[in-house]
């Protein structure tokens, strides 16, 4: 009954007919014996897993909007006004233009992989998916990125805005800006620009040459369980706040700046040139305070559970705000 | 077979495990040799796999003989059910008169109730007396230290009287505005004892909202919106990982608030203290948020 069914459904999912098999013994099934589940995708897209490329000639400064169960993804930005998506072992790619210019150009791009046998939509492929998906696009465009679970890396294009719930993401040379969200992942920024926010729920945050790309740009990280580095971030005004990690700072504080950075159970260090110029204002609950770098104490309380200190190192051109409940804070000479 | 190799139904029927042992073994020797054989075998495993996956929970069902055992355990169960209770008691009955030895165990037992019952349904104006006393005892040693000695319970007199008629005030030398301020103290403690059961909710008490520092109820009214909201969903949002991390994270941002409370309700003027408060509230709304805006993206992508 059961190999006969099975047959009937291999025979029809996958349209092959194979020879009719030997007159089978009448033994019970043995679900030990069945072979180990190895797939490493959903039987449902199982049936479109192949390797397909889409191109497409677009506008420039195009905005694009991606949407990606599974797989691998990256994208990168090259010189050519042109999109190319290529997805391998996964779903098929559909490339819908949402609105063109005067010169008939995409300018708002959205790529989905919605298109199963027959050309059927279905909701549920309505994302890429695939082992290794691949984007070339306009070194100016704007991304919009979402995903269940993807490993993202992103590569010189103007502006990103990436939200996964699980997996890590790599972000460089992105110059107009970053909005990046995990749930389940580190996120890294190197070598970019712009308003940037950052936040993860269980992974770590690591930041370096980092600036603004106007003035007011803000850079902010926020991540609950990880811990957050940044060093060299240039930006005038950062906030970190992280709840059981540490928060690390390696640069320095420029003129004007204002800087906040907050634990609740992790401690706050920060690696600064000796000639720094900063207002502290520290309050540190049940933690402690230590600085390598000479301070002029304004006003202290050392009262446990209440530990605060107001103090200036040089003449105080920039304010850094530290707060902790239980951590350590802790200045070093760079 | 074709040749040395196997035809696609054997290597199937193999993978079911349906093959005889001789050939079992004919075939994992074959394929341990032939990479044409061995490719098939791997083809045929994926396709199985991708069946069975699909079939598990058909595999995973009962059987149809399991089933009619089952339904027939069922069948069985509920007519039993149905029998009147007259019926199951004559059964027992029977059964008990059927033994002589259980029979005068049973015979002595029901005498012994009935004993007991007519002893205990006895009028016993001694213990009710006791009672009272013991009652009133216990009143007027619960309201000694509010009334300092100017208030005495009464009740020993004043059986039928209820709580709030049983005191009476005596002579005393304390002056009049030492009396008005322990008289105002008493109300206060009365009111407040009165009211805090009827407000379990913190926001709505107004004794608690005096409790608040300025701009903590919204606070605290926002965490109580957002768990609400949560709440019986983190299993299906979060998975057991997650889960634990979001719990740890709370634990640690609870324990702060408890602290920071603590600490600010000794010295309120203490700001530092306060803003690491504030600060933990804010990360308890941030990973609450965190929990909701996840549901939410999960939902988008499905």
């Amino acid at each position: 009954m059961l190999p006969c069914f099975a047959a009937v459904f291999v025979t029809g999912v996958f349209g092959q007919s194979y020879p009719p098999r030997p007159p089978s013994h009448p033994l019970p099934v043995d679900s030990s014996k069945r072979p180990p589940y190895t797939k490493k995708f959903p039987a449902i897209y199982i049936r479109e897993r192949s390797t397909n490329e889409k191109s497409i000639a677009v506008d420039p400064n195009v905005e694009m909007k991606i949407c990606v169960l599974e797989g691998k993804l990256k994208i990168n930005g090259w010189a050519r006004d042109e999109v190319r998506v290529f997805v391998k072992n996964g779903s098929s790619i559909t490339l819908k233009v949402l609105e063109k210019n005067a010169a008939g150009k995409p300018v708002w791009l959205r790529v989905t992989g919605s298109t199963g046998p027959g050309d059927q939509p279905s909701p549920r492929t309505d994302c890429l998916s695939g082992e290794n998906i691949e984007l070339d696009v306009p070194m100016r465009a704007s991304l919009n990125l979402e995903g269940r679970v993807t490993e993202t890396t992103v590569d010189s294009v103007k502006k990103v805005a990436v939200k996964n719930i699980g997996g890590n993401i790599f972000l460089h040379n992105i110059t107009g800006g970053i909005t990046a969200s995990t749930y389940e992942g580190d996120v890294t920024v190197e070598n970019s620009g712009g308003q940037i926010s950052l936040v993860s729920s269980t992974g770590n945050i690591v930041a370096f040459e980092v600036s603004p790309g106007q003035i007011g740009d803000i850079f902010r990280a926020k991540t609950s369980n990880g811990a957050i580095s940044l060093q060299r971030v240039d930006h005038r005004q950062i906030e970190a706040n992280s709840i059981s990690g540490s928060v690390l700072f390696n640069g320095k504080f420029l003129s004007g700046g204002l800087y906040n950075f907050k634990t609740s159970n992790g401690s706050i260090r920060m690696t600064l040139p000796v000639e720094s110029s900063f207002q502290i204002i520290a309050s540190y609950g049940f933690g402690s305070f230590n600085s390598d770098i000479p301070l002029k104490t304004i006003l202290e309380n050392v009262t446990s559970g209440g530990k605060s200190l107001h103090g200036m190192i040089g003449a105080g051109d920039a304010t850094l705000n530290l707060t902790t409940n239980s951590g350590s804070i802790g200045i070093k000479k760079q | 077979m074709n040749g040395n190799c196997f035809e696609i139904g054997t290597i199937q029927a193999f993978l079911d495990g349906e093959t005889a042992p001789h050939l079992s073994l004919k075939i994992t020797n074959h394929v341990a040799a032939c990479e044409a054989c061995a490719h098939l075998l791997a083809e045929a495993e994926d396709e199985s796999s991708v069946v069975f996956s699909i079939l598990e929970r058909e595999f995973d069902s009962l059987v149809p003989t399991q089933r009619l055992w089952s339904r027939i355990n069922e069948s069985i169960a509920v007519e039993k059910s149905h029998n009147p209770f007259w019926q199951k008691i004559t059964f027992a009955l029977s059964a008990l008169i059927a033994n002589p030895s259980l029979a005068v165990a049973a015979s002595v037992l029901i005498v012994f109730s009935m004993f007991a019952a007519v002893w205990n349904l006895r009028p016993d104006t001694a213990n009710d007396g006791n009672r009272d006393r013991a009652a009133a005892a216990s009143i007027q040693r619960t309201e000694q230290p509010a009334t300092l000695g100017i208030i005495s319970n009464e009740r020993e007199n004043m059986p039928q009287a209820s709580a709030a008629e049983v005191y009476s005030v005596k002579e005393t030398n304390i002056s009049s505005d030492k009396l008005r301020k322990l008289v105002t103290d008493v109300s206060y403690k009365e009111a407040k004892s009165q009211t805090r059961p009827q407000f379990t909710a913190v926001r709505s008490s107004p004794a608690s909202v005096a409790e608040y520092l300025p701009g903590e109820e919204s606070y605290v009214k926002t965490i109580s919106d957002l768990k609400q909201n949560l709440d019986g969903q983190k299993d299906n949002i979060l998975n057991p990982s997650s889960r634990v991390a979001y719990e740890r994270d709370m634990a640690v941002v609870n324990d702060a608030i408890t602290k920071m409370k603590e600490v600010v309700r000794k010295n309120p003027k203490n700001q530092s203290a306060t803003q690491v408060l504030y600060a933990s509230y804010q990360n308890k709304i941030d990973l609450l948020n965190s929990v909701a805006e996840r549901e939410e993206l999960m939902a988008s992508l499905k």
